[in-house]
C-alpha cells in the first residue's frame, strides 16, 4: 500500500477546476479502483462512468496526464510514486458533470452511415464466406466505442466547426468494415465516406492509431486503403468494376 | 441522450405505443421486431447505459442453435431439458431450439461475422453440456458482435427512438395495467414520465446481489424489482448459477470455450478431481457432455466438495484450482483462445502456454426472472419480459453455457411481437397515471434531499452481498437460509434511513447507486425466500439438508408473489412436460 497524488478535474458545463486529493494505492490496481476509492472515501459525489471495469464496453474513457485512455485498463503501477495523476474528461465533447462527457456527436454520426446491405439474391441460410474475408474487417469489428479516437483526432478536438462536416476516424473504421464486408450489397462506402462524412479531412497524423485501446490500425488499415480507393474508382472505372468482381467471385 | 424528439410538444409528457427498457441483446431484438411487424407504432429504448455498454458485449463464448447435420432438434432440446435438471417448460424449450437457428442466420444478415469453417459454412465448436457442436461463435467476441449488428440495425428504424442513459424506477400500473414507466434521465436528473400501451422488461440479469461475479456493475436485477413491485410473480429465483472458472479477485471469466478446446481441471496435486464427480473419465481429448465438459452446476458443486477435502489451493484471495491449458500448445490458443491469454496476461500476468490459471467458481447467471409466458406475458396486462431478467423458463434449474444468447434473440423477438399486438389495441394511458408520477416524483425527491440518514450504500451493498454468499450460495441449509433472510430484511430497514452526500440533479451516480441497492435488496430477498421453500436439491440448488431431488413435491416452479404490505407468498404451479419425463442426467457415461 502508498499513498499517491491525484487530481481530479470537478466541475460541470459551467466551469470546473481540478481537485487535489491524496488516496492510497494497493498493489495490481488500475485508476479506476482509485477513483472508486476516492468516492467511497473522501468525495462520492464524483461523477464518473464505468461498467465492465474489464476494458470491453468502452465506459471509462478519459484523459489520464493529458493522454485519452480507459480508466480501467491504466495500471497504478505504470506510474512513478512520486508522479501525481491528472485525471480529466475527454477535451473534445462537452462536459456533462466531472469525468463524464457527452458523447451524443458519435452516435449521431453513426447514425448517417448506412446500415449493412444484406444481397438481395441470397436466402437464409445461403451466405457462404471465407474465413479470410471475416478475419479481414474482423480487426474493425474490435471497436468498444470509447471514442478515444474521436477525442484525439485534432480535426475534431480542435476545430469545433469541423464536427459537422468530419465524422471521425471511428465511424471511417466502420465505413471500411462494411465497405470489406463480402456479403455487403452497396457499393458507395468509399465514397459515402469521402463525399459525407468528410474522410478527406484527415491527414493521416494516426494519433487515432496510438490511442485505440483494440490496437486498431485505424490511419494504415482503415482510412489510407479507403483513401486511396476512392480516388481510384472515381478516375478509372476499371479499377471500380474489377473491385467488384473480385469481391463477389470471394463470396 | 435523445436521439430523435419525440413525438409530443416539447413540454407534454413523453408518450409511446411500446416502451422497452434495456438495450442489450434483448431489448433490441424486441425494438426491431416491434419495428419490423407494426412499423406504424412508435417504439422507445431507455436504457440506463448506452446500448453498446450493455452487458452483452461480455459474452464470449457463443451461441448455440442446431445447424450441422448430423445434430438435431430433438438433441438440442433433450440437452437442454437434462440441464436444466427438468424445471424447463418443454414447450417453450421446443419452440427455442426451433428459432434458434433462424435467428443466428438472420443475425448474419444483420452483418453478425460468425466464424467460418473451410468450406464457407458457420463454424460451430462443442459447449458444457451439449452433446453435439453446435454453439456459433464470432472470435471470442461473440456478444460483442451480435450486439454491434443488432444496434446498427436498429438504427436502420426511424421509429425507433432512444432515450439513453435514463434509468427506470417504477413501472405505472392502473388497475393491473401497465400503463408506463417513471425514471430519471441521468445527464439532467430530469424525473420524467414515459407513457405506453406496453412495456417490455430486458433489463439482464442480477449477479451484483453477490459480491463475487462476472457480472457487471450494472446488473442490479432492476426488472426483476420492477415487476415485483408492480405485481408481477418472480419465477425460479433460487436458481443462480456458479460459473467454474472465474479468476480470484476480479472475477473475470475464463470462456468455457477454454475446456470446450480441450482444457483440465486439476486440484492441488495436479489431478483431474472431475473423474471422482460421476462425470466421466480423463480423456486425453474433450469428449462431449463429459469431464470438463459437463455442466456448470456439477463442476461448481465438485469444487466445494474438493474444497472440503483440503485438495484445493489456498490463495489470499481464497481457495483455487487450476485450469491447465499448456497441452493445447502456442498455436491453438493464440487461434482459438487469444482473450484468454490477453486476459491471463493482463490481470494475473500469466501465461497459459506455459503456467496453470488459477480459478475458482464464481456468480454467473441467473436462471430465475420475471415470470413470463412463451409470448414473454408478464402476468399485469401490457407487461413483458425477456433475456436474462425474464423466465420463461427454457434453463430450468440450471442453464447450458450459450444458451442465453439465443435465448435473448428468440425470446425479445415473440416478446416484441406480443407487445405490439397488444399495444395495437390496447386503449390510451389511464387518468390516474399522473398521480402515480407524481407520488414517484416526490419519492425520489425526498431521497435526493435526504438529511440526516446515518447509513451509507456502499455498507449496505457489502452487508446485502455477504448475506447472499453465506446463505444462498453453491450449497445452501435452512439455518444458514434464515439467518440471511433476517440479515436482509434488516438491510431493507437500515435503508430507509440511507444517506446521500450528492444533492446535485446532474448525473448523480450515488442516487443511482442507491436506487439499485433497493432493487438489489428486493431481489435478494426473493431469492433467499425462494431458496428456503425449495425443500429439495436440483440443479444450482443444492440444499445439503435436502440432498436429493423431490420430483413429487417440487417438479414446480417457484412463483414468489409480493403483497402490498412488502410480504410475500410463494405458488408452485407444475412444469409443462410435452414429451420427455424427468429421468436421471447422465454425463461422463
Ligand atoms: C462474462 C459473461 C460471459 C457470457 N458469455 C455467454 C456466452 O458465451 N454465451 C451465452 O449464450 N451467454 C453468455 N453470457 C450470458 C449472456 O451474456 C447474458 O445473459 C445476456 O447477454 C443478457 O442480455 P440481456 O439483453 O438480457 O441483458 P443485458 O445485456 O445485461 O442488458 C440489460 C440492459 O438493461 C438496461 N437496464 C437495466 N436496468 C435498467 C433500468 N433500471 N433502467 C433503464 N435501463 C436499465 C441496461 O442499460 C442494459 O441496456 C455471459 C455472461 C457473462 C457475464
Ligand atoms: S489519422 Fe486522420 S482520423 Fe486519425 S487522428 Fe489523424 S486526422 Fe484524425
Ligand atoms: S477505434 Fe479504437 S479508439 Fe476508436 S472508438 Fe473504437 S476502440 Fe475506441
Ligand atoms: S469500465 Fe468498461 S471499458 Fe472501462
Amino acid at each position: 500500500m502508498a499513498e499517491h497524488h491525484f487530481r481530479v478535474w470537478r466541475g460541470d458545463d459551467d466551469g470546473g477546476k481540478l481537485a487535489d486529493y491524496t488516496v492510497e494505492v494497493n498493489e495490481g490496481e488500475v485508476v479506476l479502483d482509485v477513483i472508486h476509492r476516492l468516492q467511497a472515501t473522501q468525495t462520492p459525489d464524483l461523477a464518473v462512468r464505468w461498467n465492465c471495469k474489464a476494458g470491453k464496453c468502452g465506459s471509462c474513457s478519459a484523459e489520464i496526464n493529458g493522454t485519452p485512455r480507459l480508466l480501467c485498463m491504466t495500471r497504478m503501477s505504470t506510474f512513478d510514486p512520486n508522479e501525481t495523476v491528472t485525471v480529466t474528461p475527454l477535451r473534445a465533447f462537452p462536459v456533462v458533470r466531472d469525468l463524464v462527457t457527452d458523447v451524443s456527436f458519435n452516435y449521431q454520426k453513426a447514425r448517417e452511415l448506412p446500415a449493412f446491405a444484406p444481397p438481395a439474391d441470397l436466402k437464409p441460410g445461403e451466405y457462404r464466406m471465407q474465413q479470410v474475408d471475416v478475419e479481414r474487417s474482423q480487426e474493425f469489428r474490435k471497436c468498444i466505442e470509447c471514442f478515444l479516437c474521436q477525442n484525439t483526432c485534432h480535426v475534431i478536438r480542435d476545430h469545433e466547426d469541423n464536427k459537422q462536416a468530419f465524422a471521425g476516424p471511428r465511424v471511417m473504421i466502420r465505413a471500411a468494415e462494411l465497405d470489406m464486408h463480402p456479403l455487403d450489397a452497396k457499393t458507395d462506402r468509399k465514397e459515402f465516406a469521402a463525399e459525407e462524412q468528410g474522410m478527406g479531412y484527415c491527414n493521416i497524423t494516426k494519433c487515432c492509431t496510438e490511442v485505440c485501446p483494440e490496437h486498431i490500425k485505424i490511419t494504415d488499415n482503415a482510412i489510407i486503403p479507403m483513401k486511396e480507393r476512392a480516388v481510384d474508382r472515381r478516375y478509372d472505372p476499371l479499377v471500380w468494376l474489377g473491385s467488384k468482381i473480385f469481391k463477389r467471385s470471394d463470396a | 441522450m435523445r436521439t430523435t424528439a419525440p413525438d409530443v410538444s416539447a413540454s407534454g409528457p413523453l408518450s409511446y405505443d411500446v416502451v422497452i427498457v434495456g438495450g442489450g441483446a434483448a431489448g433490441l431484438r424486441a425494438a426491431i421486431a416491434v419495428a419490423e411487424t407494426a412499423p406504424a407504432l412508435s417504439v422507445a429504448i431507455v436504457s440506463k447505459v448506452y446500448p453498446m455498454r450493455s452487458h452483452t458485449v461480455s459474452a464470449e463464448g457463443g451461441a448455440a442453435a442446431v445447424i450441422k447435420d448430423v445434430d438435431s432438434l430433438d438433441e438440442h432440446f433433450r440437452d437442454t431439458v437434462s440441464g436444466g435438471d427438468w424445471l424447463c417448460d418443454q414447450d417453450a424449450v421446443e419452440f427455442f431450439v426451433e428459432e434458434a437457428p433462424k435467428e443466428l442466420l438472420r443475425l448474419e444478415h444483420w452483418g453478425c461475422p460468425w466464424s467460418r469453417e473451410p468450406d464457407g459454412h458457420v463454424a460451430v465448436r462443442p459447449f458444457g453440456g451439449m452433446k453435439q457442436q453446435r454453439t456459433w461463435f464470432a472470435a471470442d467476441k461473440t456478444g460483442f458482435h451480435l450486439l454491434h449488428a443488432l444496434f446498427q440495425t436498429s438504427l436502420k428504424h426511424q421509429q425507433i427512438v432512444r432515450h439513453d442513459e435514463w434509468f427506470a424506477t417504477k413501472l405505472l400500473v392502473d388497475d393491473g395495467r401497465v400503463g408506463g414507466v417513471a425514471g430519471i434521465e441521468l445527464a439532467t436528473g430530469r424525473i420524467e414520465t414515459i407513457a405506453a400501451k406496453a412495456v417490455i422488461l430486458c433489463t439482464g440479469g442480477c449477479g451484483r446481489v453477490y459480491p463475487f461475479t462476472t457480472n457487471a456493475n450494472i446488473k442490479t436485477g432492476d426488472g426483476m424489482a420492477l415487476a415485483y413491485r408492480a405485481g408481477g410473480p418472480l419465477k425460479d429465483m433460487e436458481f443462480v448459477q456458479y460459473h467454474p472458472t472465474g479468476l480470484p479477485f476480479t472475477g473475470i471469466l475464463i470462456t468455457e470455450a477454454a475446456r470446450a478446446e480441450g482444457g483440465w481441471l486439476l486440484n492441488r496435486d495436479g489431478y483431474r478431481y472431475l473423474q471422482d464427480y460421476d462425470l466421466g473419465k480423463p480423456e486425453p481429448h474433450p469428449v462431449f457432455k463429459s469431464m470438463e465438459l459437463g455442466p456448470r452446476d456439477r463442476l461448481s458443486q465438485a469444487f466445494v466438495k474438493e474444497m472440503e477435502k483440503g485438495r484445493t489451493i489456498p490463495t489470499s484471495y481464497g481457495p483455487i484450482v487450476h485450469l491447465d491449458l499448456r497441452h493445447l500448445g502456442e498455436q491453438t490458443i493464440d487461434t482459438k483462445l487469444p482473450f484468454v491469454r490477453e486476459l491471463c496476461r493482463d490481470y494475473e500476468r500469466i501465461d497459459p502456454v506455459r503456467e496453470l490459471i488459477p480459478v475458482r467458481p464464481v456468480v454467473h447467471y441467473m436462471m430465475g426472472g420475471v415470470h413470463t409466458d412463451i409470448d414473454g406475458a408478464a402476468g399485469v396486462a401490457g407487461l413483458y419480459a425477456a433475456g436474462e431478467t425474464a423466465c420463461v423458463s427454457i434453463n430450468g434449474a440450471n442453464r447450458l453455457g450459450s444458451n442465453s444468447l439465443p435465448e435473448c434473440l428468440v425470446f425479445g423477438a415473440r416478446a416484441g411481437e406480443a407487445a405490439a399486438s397488444h399495444a395495437a389495441s390496447a386503449p390510451g394511458p389511464a387518468a390516474s397515471l399522473a398521480a402515480q408520477a407524481a407520488d414517484e416524483r416526490r419519492r425520489l425527491e425526498e431521497l435526493l434531499r435526504r438529511d440526516g440518514g446515518r447509513e451509507r450504500v456502499s455498507t449496505l451493498r457489502q452487508e446485502m452481498q455477504a448475506a447472499m454468499e453465506a446463505g444462498a450460495g453453491i450449497y445452501r441449509s435452512r439455518d444458514d437460509l434464515v439467518k440471511s433472510v433476517d440479515r436482509v430484511h434488516e438491510l431493507q430497514d437500515r435503508f430507509r434511513s440511507v444517506r446521500l452526500t450528492d444533492h446535485s440533479l446532474t448525473f448523480n451516480t450515488e442516487l443511482i447507486a442507491a436506487l439499485e441497492l433497493e432493487f438489489m435488496l428486493e431481489v435478494a430477498g426473493s431469492i433467499l425466500h425462494s431458496a428456503l421453500m425449495r425443500e429439495e436439491s436440483r440443479g444450482a440448488h443444492q440444499r445439503v439438508d435436502f440432498p436429493r431431488r423431490d420430483d413429487e413435491q417440487f417438479l414446480a416452479h417457484s412463483l414468489i408473489c409480493r403483497n402490498d404490505d412488502g410480504s410475500w407468498r410463494i405458488e408452485y404451479p407444475p412444469v409443462t412436460i410435452t414429451r420427455w419425463p424427468p429421468g436421471e442426467r447422465v454425463y461422463g457415461r
